[in-house]
């Protein structure tokens, strides 16, 4: 491929311009920022105080779930300051608790640290640009998305139904959240969606635009890194599935508030078009949440093996078809709703094509290790474990597909365990393989291979013990968003919340990790990983100057094919 | 709703004890790994599916990925492949790893969509209806073709726990008998080995009625009534959850049906005030004549129960 | 800012207004919760976000037409802008499917068991539809006319015919006024509501929102005005003219859909007041 170093290292004069390199003053640096390497790593702390916040919820969640029975729920409740909660105040915490999770989680950690974080960071510096498109506007999607955020809790401490909150589960079913939840919890959940809904789509015009524009001269579409692919499907992808998610809640809100009947079945409206709407977003969202992922796999495997990817083009061809068939599957999720055996047949068809494109690029990762010189640093120990466990919560994924199996495990914990496998195993190693690639090169120090190593093993260890046995759970008929259950589901529930323990304590290592890198971490050169690093973002120093490129780098062409 | 006024002595020739539930039969068992034993013929085809032919594909698939990337780390790490090759394209491999899937993944949807049609065929002419409907936080069971009465069905109470009902089953022993969690006051009793039209149904908010040992998930939505045949092929007691989100007591909402001969069933239904069978009055009830009028049984009545067992047999 | 940018892009100073911007925003929802449930400060939380809100936009767009004069929308600047119109208006067009996807769901499938739509459409419960030919067929064709006007305004700035410019964007101004008033005399006098089914939902919500959309145009449109008077826009450059009129054509577009899908064929079989 032609984006190696070696092509342009010669006319990039970038390294010697320190002393341009005057930084606005504290406040104006970072609450008025048009800086796209400032604002991704604004968005990055964001996502991992809110991972932070998700996290100990699901820790919440699990230590409740550790026993059968109700232990810790009331106590919960008046954490959240309910005073006196009655049993089903205490119940509603559950819904809340998992709303919360559900939307803290999707919105707030992954997708914020994956496309807002890695993305504005480095899709610039990849394609040889000195900043975004649209430097302003980057600056507005960032603060909405912490205004989503301050809505989102403002949601928790107002009631919300049957108690405080708002507990409607992630999806926001109608007409759960109309008639369902009244007071005022579920309006300020829906518009933490419509304001963190508005900043991603700014983002997402940001990202096409500075993609088709502002690649580097000589640097056309196809040879731009596989993460700007990555980050320009998933832009297109934002770009028309969150305005119809937008338009569903605004019915919501005007269900709930005005008067209107879209789902409410005495006025002839459908709770059903609610799901329909919801997933037609639903289902890209799933997407927008892993294809940066793959993006930032493809970079990690080809520097480590020394090689260039393997089927560059299928790569990149491979996610615009998971981008495009990813529009058309979005009923799977609905198989329960009594939807006629023909539509339930072509979703099923249409979702299991999504994988053919999906093995294309598994196949490509393990083919460019292949005959490769692999060095195995930690971001190369997370990308492998991340084609592992992708693996296999995409053949689930394929399993939940097939319409006359999902009917009997539809809303069990074997979805669950399928999505946190892909999620919290896919996208959440993706986004530690990103951090310890990157992390140098944006903080200019070096971690401690050693405590990455370490936090990659007993994280593996932790999240499997937590979500594998929640297979045999949902096999079981064990059904979702139950703060309590049957007996006999009691031994791999007590398994799965040891291994969040497990989980907890890689996290620590972590933080360790970070706190070492700012104490006694080594100064970070240009390009720390060596030979195999080629993308354009390795020529820059660590950190990178406030601006740069001031002078455009030129990708010659090398005659590759 | 009623069909019949209160006032109405229970039927004579009535007479129904709840059966004891067999342990691991019809509910999870401790441990568990696998899919509940299928009682139905729609659940035995579905649980060959998951067997013989998803369980393979993803054991399999997850294996060889795998066994590629151990592979690969072994043969080529640094120590043993000092200089990487640089091949970036073949285009035969990328055909087979595009092509082998499609086959694999037509195999898996020829079946698949075989048992999709299998499971949404349409119950037969005259087939018994049962209606379930969903409530913020019980299932209630109409029977239109036996008088149109109604079974309210709460979660029974745990001992220890906090009190979600009343936690007394209104025939039978009390106060608590079968699994935790699972066991109801009134079961919906239905008769063995006919195929039933199933109904389904929301008062309040979506709920779902699901019986994990039946191959049975179907939502119950407002404004909609979903149908499935729902057909038992041994008398027993199977335990099911509402599984869709629908508010705090979600997970105290649990479905017992109890699947008895047709005999059986029948005194089951004389039980209840207003309860008949193949659309005649129980004697009993001749008397209540405004109950007749309150139940819209209509057609449904009209058929004769033979037709379905004839319909079964076929 | 380095001394020594040696490409066309637009780097950005610092700029608070983004900050103030997304406060607007939220005191705005905010303030709606507060008033969609009486609670205290709902009469006017709501007001105080609008106005940070409407104030912040003010101050950005100025910014954006400053800049402009200060040179910095050089070409490849300006191409960024063409991208970002065009995308934003697929992301508008893609919110209008969801109002169009629920409007076909009730009135191909109208509910069977509701008893105000009695599965037909229009409802049951509506006595009354609107007469497509009557103002809504004005009103199209008012669209219609004021896409011809922009374009008549867009080939006078080409041509360099500031006069024809100024008459076209009046013309376009006043019939997109005049649409409005329309659109609201034809709610006030509709034989129908707003809620309490899906014919008064769907209608109201989808056409309210173009009607919303439609005053977002008209108000980049009086701008554009008030742009030309102050001596904007050059024959070459005049993107902030060109996002208007496209969006202006967006809004018409959609009209279209609206008349044929909502007012023609939605309304076939109802009774015409
Ligand atoms: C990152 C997020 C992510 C990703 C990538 C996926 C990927 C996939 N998902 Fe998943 N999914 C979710 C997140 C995700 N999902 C979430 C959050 C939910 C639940 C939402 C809720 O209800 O709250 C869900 C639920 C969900 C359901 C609904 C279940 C239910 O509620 O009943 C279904 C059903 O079809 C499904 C299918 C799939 C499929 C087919 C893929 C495919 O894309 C997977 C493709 C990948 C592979 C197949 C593996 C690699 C391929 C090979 C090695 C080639 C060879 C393979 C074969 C021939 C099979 N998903
Ligand atoms: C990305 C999405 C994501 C992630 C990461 C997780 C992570 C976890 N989730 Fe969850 N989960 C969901 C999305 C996610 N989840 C969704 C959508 C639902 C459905 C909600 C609903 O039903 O409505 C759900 C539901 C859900 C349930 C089911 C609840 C129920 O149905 O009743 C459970 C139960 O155990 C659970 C547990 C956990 C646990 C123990 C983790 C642990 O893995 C958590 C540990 C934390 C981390 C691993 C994150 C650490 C990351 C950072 C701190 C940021 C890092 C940033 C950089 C590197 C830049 N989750
Ligand atoms: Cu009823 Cu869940
Ligand atoms: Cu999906």
């Amino acid at each position: 491929m032609a984006t190696t170093a070696d092509h342009f290292q010669g006319h990039v004069d970038d390294h010697g311009h320190a002393d341009h390199d005057h930084k606005p003053a504290f406040f104006a640096r970072w609450f008025m920022s048009t800086n796209h390497k400032d604002i991704g790593t604004m968005y990055l702390i964001f996502a991992i105080f809110a991972g932070i916040i998700g996290g100990a919820f699901s820790g919440m969640m699990r230590i409740e779930l550790a026993e059968p029975g109700i232990q810790y729920l009331d106590t919960f409740a008046k954490w959240f300051g309910a005073v006196n909660p009655d049993f089903n105040s205490s119940l509603h915490v559950w819904n809340v608790l998992i709303t919360a999770h559900g939307l803290i989680m999707v919105f707030f950690m992954v997708m914020p640290a994956i496309i807002g974080g890695f993305g504005n960071w480095f899709v610039p510096l990849m394609i040889g640009a000195p900043d975004m498109a649209f430097p302003r506007m980057n600056n507005i999607s960032f603060w909405l998305t912490v205004a989503g955020f301050c809505s989102l809790l403002c949601s928790a401490f107002v009631p919300g139904g049957t108690g405080l909150g708002a507990g409607t589960g992630w999806t926001v079913y109608a007409p759960l959240s109309t008639t369902g939840s009244p007071g005022p919890a579920v309006d300020f959940g829906i518009f933490a969606l419509h304001l963190s809904g508005a900043g991603s789509i700014m983002g997402a015009i940001n990202f096409i635009t500075t993609i088709f524009n502002m690649r580097a001269p000589g640097m056309t579409m196809h040879k731009m890194p596989l993460f700007v692919w990555s980050v320009l499907v998933t832009a297109f992808l934002l770009l028309l599935s969150l305005p119809v998610l937008a338009a569903a809640i605004t019915m919501l809100l005007t269900d709930r508030n005005f008067g209107t009947t879209f789902f409410d079945p005495s006025g002839g409206g459908d709770p059903v078009l609610y799901q329909h709407l919801f997933w037609f977003f639903g289902h890209p969202e799933v997407y927008i949440m892993i294809l940066p992922g793959f993006g930032i796999v493809s970079q990690i495997i080809s520097t480590f093996s020394k090689k260039p990817v393997f089927g560059y083009l299928g790569m990149a061809y491979a996610m615009v078809a998971i981008g495009v068939v990813g529009f058309i599957v979005w009923a799977h999720h609905m198989y329960a709703t009594g939807m006629s055996v023909n539509t339930k047949m072509y979703f099923t068809a249409a979702t299991m094509v999504i994988a053919v494109p999906t093995g294309v690029k598994i196949f490509s990762w393990i083919a460019t290790m292949w005959g490769g010189s692999i060095e195995f640093k930690s971001p190369m120990v997370w990308a492998i474990g991340f084609i592992f466990l992708f693996t296999v919560g995409g053949v689930t994924g394929v399993y939940l597909a097939n319409g006359g199996i999902d009917d009997v495990v539809h809303d069990t914990y074997f979805v669950v365990a399928h999505f946190h496998y892909v999620l919290s195993l896919g996208a959440v190693t993706a986004l530690f393989a990103g951090f310890y690639y990157w992390f140098p090169k944006m903080s200019g120090r070096m971690h401690s291979e050693l405590l990455a190593h370490i936090h990659f093993w007993i994280f593996f260890v932790g999240v499997n013990m937590i979500f594998f046995p929640m297979h045999f759970l949902g096999l079981q008929g064990m059904p979702r968003r139950y703060p309590d259950y049957a007996e006999a589901y009691a031994h791999w529930n007590k398994v799965a919340t040891d291994g969040y323990m497990v989980m907890a304590f890689s996290l620590v290592i972590w933080f360790i990790n970070i706190i070492y890198a700012y104490t006694a971490g080594k100064k970070a050169e240009a390009n720390y990983w060596g030979e195999g690093a080629t993308t354009l973002e390795w020529t820059l120093s660590s950190p990178p100057p406030f601006h740069q490129f001031e002078t455009l780098p030129v990708i010659e062409d090398a005659g590759h094919h | 709703q009623e069909a019949a006024p209160a006032a109405a002595p229970a039927a004579a020739a009535g007479s129904y004890t709840p059966m004891k539930p067999t342990p691991g039969i019809g509910m999870p068992v401790d441990g568990g790994l696998g899919i509940q034993t299928q009682f139905s013929k729609i659940g035995e085809y579905g649980l060959w599916m998951h067997d013989v032919i998803l369980m393979p594909v993803m054991v399999i698939i997850s294996v060889f990925v795998l066994a590629l990337l151990l592979w690969v780390i072994v043969r080529y790490n640094k120590r043993a492949n000092p200089v990487a090759s640089k091949t970036s394209h073949n285009t035969l491999i990328e055909v087979v790893w595009t092509l082998l899937p499609v086959l694999i993944l037509v195999g898996i949807a020829i079946p698949s969509i075989d048992l999709i049609a299998k499971q949404y065929k349409p119950a037969p002419k005259g087939a018994l209806t049962i209606k379930a409907t969903g409530n913020q936080w019980f299932w209630t069971y109409s029977y239109p073709d036996n008088g149109d009465f109604e079974v309210v069905s709460n979660m029974l109470n745990l001992p220890g726990q906090p009190v979600v009902n009343n936690g007394v089953r209104d025939v039978g022993s009390k106060p608590w008998d079968g699994p935790s969690h699972l066991e109801v006051d009134n079961r919906m009793v239905v008769p063995v080995g006919e195929p039933i039209r199933l109904l389904v149904t929301a008062a309040d908010v979506i709920h779902s009625f699901a019986v994990p040992s039946l191959w049975m998930k179907l939502d119950g939505v407002p404004g909609r009534i979903n149908e499935k045949v729902l057909l038992v092929e041994k008398p027993g007691v199977y335990y099911g959850q509402c599984s869709e989100l629908c508010g705090a007591k979600h997970g105290y909402m649990p479905i017992a049906l109890e699947a008895l001969p047709r005999d059986k069933f029948n005194a089951w239904v004389l039980t209840h005030p207003g309860g008949a069978i193949d659309g005649q009055k129980p004697a009993a009830q001749a008397a209540a004549a405004p109950a007749a009028e309150a139940a819209p049984v209509g057609e449904a009545t009209g058929e004769g129960q033979g037709d379905a067992t004839a319909a079964a047999a076929e | 800012m380095a001394g020594t940018k040696n490409h066309d892009y637009h780097i950005l100073p610092p700029d608070i207004v983004p900050l103030a911007t997304t406060i607007g925003a939220f005191v705005f929802t905010s303030g709606m919760v507060l008033h969609m449930h009486d609670m205290a400060g709902g009469a006017f939380v709501p007001w105080l976000g609008m106005a940070i809100l409407l104030a912040s936009m003010f101050a950005w767009f100025s910014k954006i037409v400053k800049e402009a004069h200060a040179g910095d929308h050089t070409p490849v600047v300006q191409l960024h802008q063409r991208y970002g119109m065009i995308t934003f208006i697929a992301s508008e067009v893609m919110f209008f499917v969801g109002w169009f996807w629920a409007f076909f769901d009730f009135s191909l499938f109208p509910s069977t068991l509701s008893e105000a739509v009695g599965g037909q459409w229009p409802p049951k419960a509506i006595e009354a539809v609107m007469d497509p030919f009557a103002l809504p067929l004005l009103n199209t064709l008012i669209l219609l006319c004021s896409g011809t006007t922009v374009t008549w305004a867009h080939h006078s700035l080409i041509h360099g015919d500031r006069e024809g410019l100024k008459k076209g964007l009046w013309a376009t101004i006043l019939l997109g006024l005049l649409f409005s008033c329309i659109q609201a005399y034809e709610y006030i006098h509709a034989p129908f509501g707003f809620g309490q089914n899906t014919y008064g939902s769907a209608f109201y919500m989808a056409t309210g929102f173009h009607g919303f959309h439609v005053i977002v145009g008209t108000i980049m449109l009086i701008v554009c005005l008030k742009r030309t008077y102050n001596g904007d826009f050059t024959p070459r450059q005049h993107f902030g003219f060109e996002a208007a009129a496209w969006y202006w054509h967006f809004v018409d577009v959609v009209w279209l859909f609206l008349f044929a899908a909502i007012y023609i064929w939605g309304n076939w079989g109802g009774v015409i007041e």
